[in-house]
């Protein structure tokens, strides 16, 4: 059957497609709000999805590449993403996180979260100013000591830092499963707003202690390594998605993977990395529609262990 | 950190940038030297016609000319452009001009003899080392399909160490450690990267070299090819 449609009708279907178009997100999942977790420590809302800039945003002075990583940062933030995490480990990423934020004219649209990695304890202050300048911020959102690295130090430093308000937050974080009883210690020990540690699909281990703790002890959680650096999508992108995945609000493997951390209570926010536009648009997907129910999580967890 | 946790790590967790990141280095300098890589081709066929020669001034014009790929190499490819991205580069930089300089003495204060081959065995090293130094470069070309990303001795470190390690053999042995370290630590850090990357083809590279090099540190030349 011919549809025929008024001049007025083509018109409005024209300046709709153009405005999904400009404002993904609008169209991303109608009538629905980007899925949000408050950060204990203070009641703000963050969306659960966020970016990191591992082997992605360091590019040195690759003027395409720039390019090609401004657009990746303009989709995520034009699908609803504000957190963005770095570390100075990252090479040239600060740097390149910076440029981008001026060409997009963004610095008031993200969440800033960077690490102070330094042995020397007593370099966290110059370290963040570093970091302030390269991304062009007057403070840090969020900072956080990578991987534990003279943590005692860095962390009395960081809390006068928020005392003067030269940080909003404070962290720390570990990655690939690493020294996990230390970090409970820690989170035991200290003020900490948040905690950021490896979770996804397949390493789990944060479920037995880590998890539970930041519940109990008010501790937002940052999920790094969703995609277990790209393994999961090497390992699995070849099956496909089982027939109630949809139901568990999951329509391609990036939301299944990103879905199942977020939904753990938990969890505050992941920050998947990538270099291509299409690829965040697949992951900020995560951040709309149903995210699955306790029984959804254990079927997602199982199917992927099966396969 | 403990024994376990060290043991966790896989190589490509040192490595905070992906292959294509990488390739790019080679398209980017070639677009900004453009159209200077003709001094390095001039170079390339000066190097095989003075092996040909073989004579005591064509020793110390070799050395010269590889002492300045050493350093435009270093200076140019590791420090501007790799060094960003990878701080490990940065340090070799400094290791090749250090190399540089030490090539440039070398051919300046070392008694040079004339080489004892015959001058068919000459022309055959001449020209076997500019066919070897004029193809390996298509190495990168095979890999990234892109006839921008070709790696020029002089220009890249991989084809500079690979083609000056032959030529470091007319150092006699009980110096020629002293030049052929640097070739094999290189090949070792060259070959580390390139697998992490998962970038296969041009492992051949530095797989070259470290063949070469360990070669060079058994292989003695004849007596009269070394400098009093």
């Amino acid at each position: 059957m011919a549809i025929r449609w008024s001049r007025r009708q083509f018109l409005a279907a024209l300046a709709a497609t153009g405005l999904s178009l400009r404002v993904p997100a609008l169209m991303a999942a109608p009538g629905q709000k980007a899925i949000t977790r408050a950060i204990p420590s203070s009641g703000e809302s963050l969306p659960v999805i966020g970016m990191g800039t591992w082997r992605t945003f360091n590019v040195g002075g690759d003027e395409q590449l720039v390019a090609e990583r401004t657009r990746v940062l303009k989709t995520f933030f034009e699908w609803g993403g504000t957190l963005v995490d770095s570390s100075p480990m990252y090479g040239s990423a600060d740097d390149v996180m910076g440029e981008a934020l001026d060409s997009l004219d963004a610095h008031d649209k993200v969440f800033s979260a960077n690490k102070i990695w330094a042995r020397d304890g007593s370099a966290t202050g110059e370290q963040d100013s570093t970091l302030r300048r390269k991304w062009g911020i007057e403070r840090f959102d969020l900072q956080q000591i990578h991987n534990l690295l003279a943590w005692e130090s860095h962390l009395e430093t960081l809390k006068q830092m928020k005392a003067d308000g030269d940080i909003r937050y404070l962290g720390i974080t570990t990655s690939h499963g690493r020294r996990h009883s230390d970090l409970a210690r820690i989170m035991e020990q200290g003020p900490l707003d948040f905690v950021q540690l490896t979770y996804n699909v397949l390493d789990r281990e944060a479920e037995q202690r880590l998890l539970p703790l930041a519940r109990e002890r008010g501790i937002a959680v940052i999920a790094n390594r969703p995609f277990q650096g790209g393994n999961l999508f090497r390992r699995f992108q070849s099956e496909s998605l089982p027939g109630w995945a949809e139901e568990a609000g999951c329509s391609n493997w990036a939301e299944f993977f990103l879905k199942f951390i977020v939904s753990h209570p938990a969890v505050t926010c992941a920050i998947p990395a990538t270099t291509r536009v299409e690829h965040m648009e697949e992951n900020m997907g995560a951040l709309y529609g149903r995210l699955p129910d306790e029984q959804q999580r254990r079927r997602m967890a199982d199917y992927v262990a099966g396969l | 950190m403990t024994d376990a946790d060290w043991l966790s790590y896989s190589l490509s967790d040192f490595l905070m940038f992906g292959p294509e990141v990488f390739l790019r280095l080679f398209v980017r300098i070639n677009q900004d030297v453009w159209p200077w890589q003709a001094i390095a081709v001039v170079m390339m066929v000066l190097i095989a016609g003075l092996l040909v020669r073989g004579n005591t001034a064509a020793k110390r014009a070799i050395l010269l000319l590889l002492a300045a790929a050493w350093v435009w190499s270093g200076a140019g490819f590791l420090m501007e452009y790799y060094g960003p991205i990878n701080s490990p580069a940065t340090w070799f930089g400094w290791a090749f001009i250090l190399q540089g300089s030490l090539l440039t003495v070398a051919a300046l204060v070392c008694p040079w003899e004339r080489t004892a081959r015959r001058a068919a065995q000459r022309w055959q090293a001449g020209t076997g080392w500019l066919v070897v130094t004029a193809l390996l470069p298509f190495l990168v070309v095979a890999q990234t399909g892109n006839w921008q990303s070709l790696a020029l001795f002089g220009i890249t470190p991989d084809l500079t160490v690979a083609a000056s390690v032959p030529c470091l053999l007319m150092f006699p042995r009980r110096v020629r450690w002293v030049f052929l370290l640097l070739p094999l630590l290189w090949a070792l850090f060259s070959m580390a990267t390139l697998w992490a990357l998962g970038i296969r083809l041009m492992l051949v590279l530095p797989a070259v070299t470290l063949v070469l090099a360990i070669a060079g540190f058994r292989f003695s030349p004849r007596p009269a090819q070394s400098p009093g």
